[in-house]
């Protein structure tokens, strides 16, 4: 069961090499069932499947997830598989929980805002390293007839990504507790007050009917020129090279403010594949696991998908939108994704979009987020 | 003719396969699902505890519960009226005409044919891309909105969407109704000196309320549980704006912090509601059906 | 008198066309829209498409596994619905038959629970289906329709076997004829009214149902046409040609099923709603 709707047809042709691999190598008829629902329906069907007793033999999982699912006793102990040799070692770092390996990382990625390069080379501009200067490469771009921000809420978790980015840049940079002693609770979202700077500012300059853009709509509509830059993850990159094969894509990092230090990319695990414990086929089911990240086939699947190389084992030329992000990282310019409970993140999300409507302002949006953090750890 | 311990064991083997179904497919899990709303289970745990009424007691002050209820009824009582005067009105004005009944009939029904999912992903193109063409070219500025991305809106849209789901069923109880409508009756009123509005006001409306209470009570429990059609347009956002009961207790028990418990505590409290109100509304229309 | 009786026809035929045009417009939009090219559909949605790409409908039809999906929904409709229709009759029958205490109880058993929503039972009822083993059966997804409906279906039953007069059941025990050839010979026919409004009502529920196959069926083998259907939107979700082709495709088959059996869909419909 897998959370890759809009990938179906590369993960049936893995599928089906995987079958056929099985055949030819160890004479095992194996027939592998893909579940792919909608990624808004995802979690409801997987936990239902969880609850009856009823588990997937492998299901993907956002990384932050791992430690709630692990308690509940969803997980296998994946440390001493083949495929852990393989990983970069900044890729198993995100997915290490008490020194065990629970998961394989399938998207691992440094991301940040990404930006249409045509038009800012036409325009002479430069990636912004300060707050101030993202506002001044705004105004040129309003200047010239572009606007200058995509924008897709739809999804919660699009306008969400905008508060991953800047508390995430923000803690990192400058009050490195912060996600400690909110956990613990005494902190607040008043000390990251700081994240409305970018996000007023990408909400007034950006393109309009933000509420009725869908997240891959809001991709097709990036690649076809409608704004210049669009907070999305490098994940977006498949939609947006289908639509426009010849868009010349660019990553920078969010400035919060215009403390250089703050202005760092995140370096995340988003999706990952884990293994149940009581699946019935075990066996079976971490050959896959492995497989993944095959020497011979799993560069092939991860250049299709345009997931970035994650393993030793992933030889293919990368994107030069990857390549100018893990610049940052190679810079020493990345931080860690924060992990926070599900419920924040998702709650983030929403309050974004009632903010971005009109019906939430910062005062309301700061108190209910300190409420909600305090729910979810109680 | 037979005694009653022998008519009591053929009722039995009569209801038997039905009731076996029924027990377990629908009671037992209803039952069930009453039984996890005394507890803290959160879905995926294998354990969970007892806590007795602590989540029924909780949901008094949660105000994003109470939020989706004040939404649900407003929703309730528009859609109520939108989609009650829409039906009679077309089935007053279908059948008082001859030619076309038949063809106009079926083609009004003809939404209620497809699920919501799908009618639901048709309206989304239409607001999303349609509407927004059409203002464009014609410059019917009015229809330049964020259609499902405005609360203020959205809620229109809602209405608009679910009426046009709904009005061809109610449509087709009310026209059952005034084809039982005496003509004499109404031809002698004419004679009498009525105008028309006083022939439907005095004799079509007394006789057609049987049909009023089947509608409304439909209505009545089927909008109380609203779905499918927020799910489709909105997915109750931004935010929460356009959150239904359903919606909530959707997401109580799916997202965030995963409360399966507390989610089925709610949607008892949804029971009740429903219950209550659909109960009250027989009472009250079996009583004025009588009076008439 | 016959100038304003013309003059009121215009009027009223003019509301019901524009009320029509509102009606109809998704659909036909969506149609219109099903030919063309992607890119075609962004830049114009009201024109026509400049050439029919029935390669949308090619791709849709051999991604959603069509006909295996169609076969799957149709399985499971007519074993919920005809189960649930021999089982209502009966019991329906019976309880309105019978005048004991246990009778109004399990009547009232039945009724009681029409108005549970759906979100309560939901996860009990997937772990009741693992229980039994079938999940993933679609044979059980029928059974499990049958249980969920059997409770209003009752209802009208019910109500109309009241309106049919005893002695005829009388006459026919006297003859000798058993309770259940009684059922089979007289009473089925007589409730023919009835059982066309539960067949109609529970394959159109069955057929559009979305969430209950959702969770139950997890292969996609088994999957329903909704289920197919989703499962597509999430693959095309930024290609609308692709979604509204298969949005038509999904739709057909009740459009057909409606433009045959239409009188007695309506008739059946409005019949069953005032019956109970």
């Amino acid at each position: 069961m897998m959370s890759f709707p809009q990938f179906m047809d590369q993960w049936e042709t893995y599928a089906d090499q995987f079958e056929k691999k099985m055949m030819d190598e160890e004479n095992l008829k194996v027939k592998v069932n893909l579940e792919m629902p909608s990624s808004d329906q995802y979690e409801s069907i997987l936990q239902a499947r969880l609850s009856g007793n009823d588990a997937p033999d492998l299901f993907t999982l956002h990384s932050n997830n791992i430690s709630t699912y692990n308690k509940a006793g969803h997980l296998t102990d994946l440390s001493n598989e083949p495929f852990t040799e393989k990983l970069f070692e900044n890729v198993k770092k995100t997915i290490t929980h008490d020194g065990k390996i629970l998961v394989v990382p399938i998207e691992s990625q440094a991301w940040g805002v990404l930006y249409n390069k045509k038009i800012f080379n036409e325009l002479n501009l430069k990636a912004p390293e300060t707050l101030d200067e993202l506002e001044k490469i705004t105004e040129t771009l309003k200047q010239n007839g572009y606007t200058p921000f995509l924008l897709a809420y739809q999804e919660q978790w699009v306008p969400q990504l905008m508060t991953a980015l800047t508390l995430g840049g923000k803690v990192s940079g400058e009050v490195p507790d912060w996600v400690e002693r909110m956990y613990a609770g005494d902190g607040s979202y008043e000390e990251m007050r700081d994240i409305f700077g970018p996000i007023d500012l990408i909400m007034k300059n950006g393109t309009e009917r933000a509420m009725e853009l869908g997240s891959e709509l809001g991709a097709a509509d990036f690649a076809n020129g409608k704004a210049a830059m669009f907070v999305q993850g490098t994940w977006a990159s498949g939609t947006i090279m289908q639509t426009n094969p010849d868009m010349e894509l660019g990553v920078f990092p969010l400035p919060i403010n215009n403390n250089k230090a703050d202005t760092l990319v995140n370096l995340s695990t988003s999706t990952t594949l884990a293994v149940h414990p009581d699946s019935k086929v075990k066996d079976v089911a971490l050959k896959f696991a492995n497989y993944v990240l095959d020497d011979n086939d799993s560069s092939t699947l991860f250049e299709s998908t345009r997931f970035n190389p994650i393993a030793t084992i992933h030889n293919y030329e990368t994107d030069p939108w990857v390549t100018d992000a893990y610049q940052y990282v190679e810079e020493g310019r990345s931080y860690q994704d924060l992990v926070l409970p599900q419920a924040v993140t998702e709650e983030q999300g929403k309050l974004l979009q009632e903010y971005y409507v009109g019906s939430v302002t910062k005062d309301e949006f700061i108190k209910r987020m300190d409420e909600v953090f305090a729910g979810a750890v109680k | 003719m037979f005694s009653k311990q022998k008519e009591n064991r053929i009722l039995l083997v009569y209801v038997l396969p039905a009731l076996i179904a029924y027990l377990l497919f629908k009671l037992y899990p209803a039952i069930l699902g009453f039984y996890y709303s005394l507890t803290d289970w959160n879905g995926i745990d294998q354990s969970y505890e007892m806590i007795g009424l602590a989540n029924f007691k909780e949901i008094f002050a949660d105000v994003y519960f109470w939020k989706s209820i004040q939404f649900t009824l407003k929703y309730v009582v528009v859609i109520l009226v939108v989609s009650n005067v829409l039906a009679l009105l077309l089935a007053v004005l279908i059948e008082s005409r001859m030619k076309a009944r038949g063809l106009f009939r079926t083609l009004f029904y003809m939404p209620n044919m497809i699920s919501m999912i799908i009618g639901g992903y048709m309206w989304v193109f239409i607001f999303t891309r349609v509407i927004y063409y059409l203002a464009d070219k014609s410059g019917l500025a009015f229809l330049d909105q964020s259609w499902i991305g405005d609360p203020r809106y959205s809620f229109i849209a809602i209405i608009i969407v679910s009426s046009w789901g709904t009005v061809g069923y109610l449509m087709l109880i009310y026209m059952a109704a005034l084809q039982g409508v005496p003509l004499q009756l109404k031809e002698a009123a004419v004679l009498d000196g009525a105008n028309s509005w006083n022939v439907f006001r005095n004799v079509t409306f007394p006789m057609i309320q049987h049909a009023f209470t089947i509608c409304i009570f439909w209505s009545l429990s089927s909008a109380f549980q609203v779905f499918d059609v927020i799910y489709a347009l909105t997915g109750g956002g931004p935010g929460r704006a356009t959150q239904s009961v359903a919606m909530n207790i959707y997401e109580e028990a799916f997202k965030g912090n995963i409360r399966y418990g507390y989610a089925t505590a709610k949607s008892t409290i949804l029971f009740v509601i429903v219950f209550l109100l659909t109960l009250a509304q027989l009472k009250i229309m079996k009583r004025k059906e009588q009076e008439l | 008198m016959k100038l304003k009786q013309k003059a009121g026809n215009i009027i009223v035929y003019s509301i019901l066309i524009l009320l029509l045009i509102y009606w109809l417009f998704p659909l036909f939009i969506a149609i219109l829209n099903s030919f063309k090219t992607n890119g075609e559909l962004l830049t114009n949605v009201l024109s026509l498409p400049k050439e029919l790409q029935f390669e949308n409908y090619f791709r849709t039809f051999e991604k959603m596994n069509y006909a295996r999906s169609l076969m799957n929904t149709v399985i499971v409709a007519s074993i919920g619905v005809s189960l649930m229709i021999l089982f209502s009759a009966m019991a329906g029958w019976r309880l309105a038959r019978t005048k004991t205490k246990l009778s109004t109880f399990i009547f009232g058993l039945f009724v009681f629970s029409m108005l549970v929503p759906f979100s309560s039972i939901m996860i009990p009822l997937y772990k009741t289906m693992l229980m039994f083993n079938i999940n993933n059966s679609l044979i059980g997804l029928g059974l499990v329709y049958v249980g969920l409906g059997v409770s209003m279906a009752i209802f009208l039953y019910h109500g109309f076997v009241k309106s049919i007069p005893k002695e005829i059941e009388e006459s026919a025990l006297m003859d000798g004829c058993r309770p259940f050839q009684i059922f089979i010979y007289i009473i089925f026919p007589l409730l023919k009214p009835v059982t066309v409004t539960v067949c109609i009502t529970n394959v159109l529920w069955i057929w559009n149902d979305f969430l209950l196959p959702l969770i139950a069926l997890s292969k996609n083998e088994k999957y329903t046409l909704l289920l197919s259907t989703n499962t597509l939107f999430g693959q095309y979700s930024s290609d609308w040609s692709a979604i509204l082709s298969a949005l038509i495709l999904a739709a057909i088959p009740v459009i057909v099923f409606y433009a045959i059996f239409q009188k007695s869909i309506l008739k059946g419909i409005s019949e069953g709603a005032t019956k109970g």
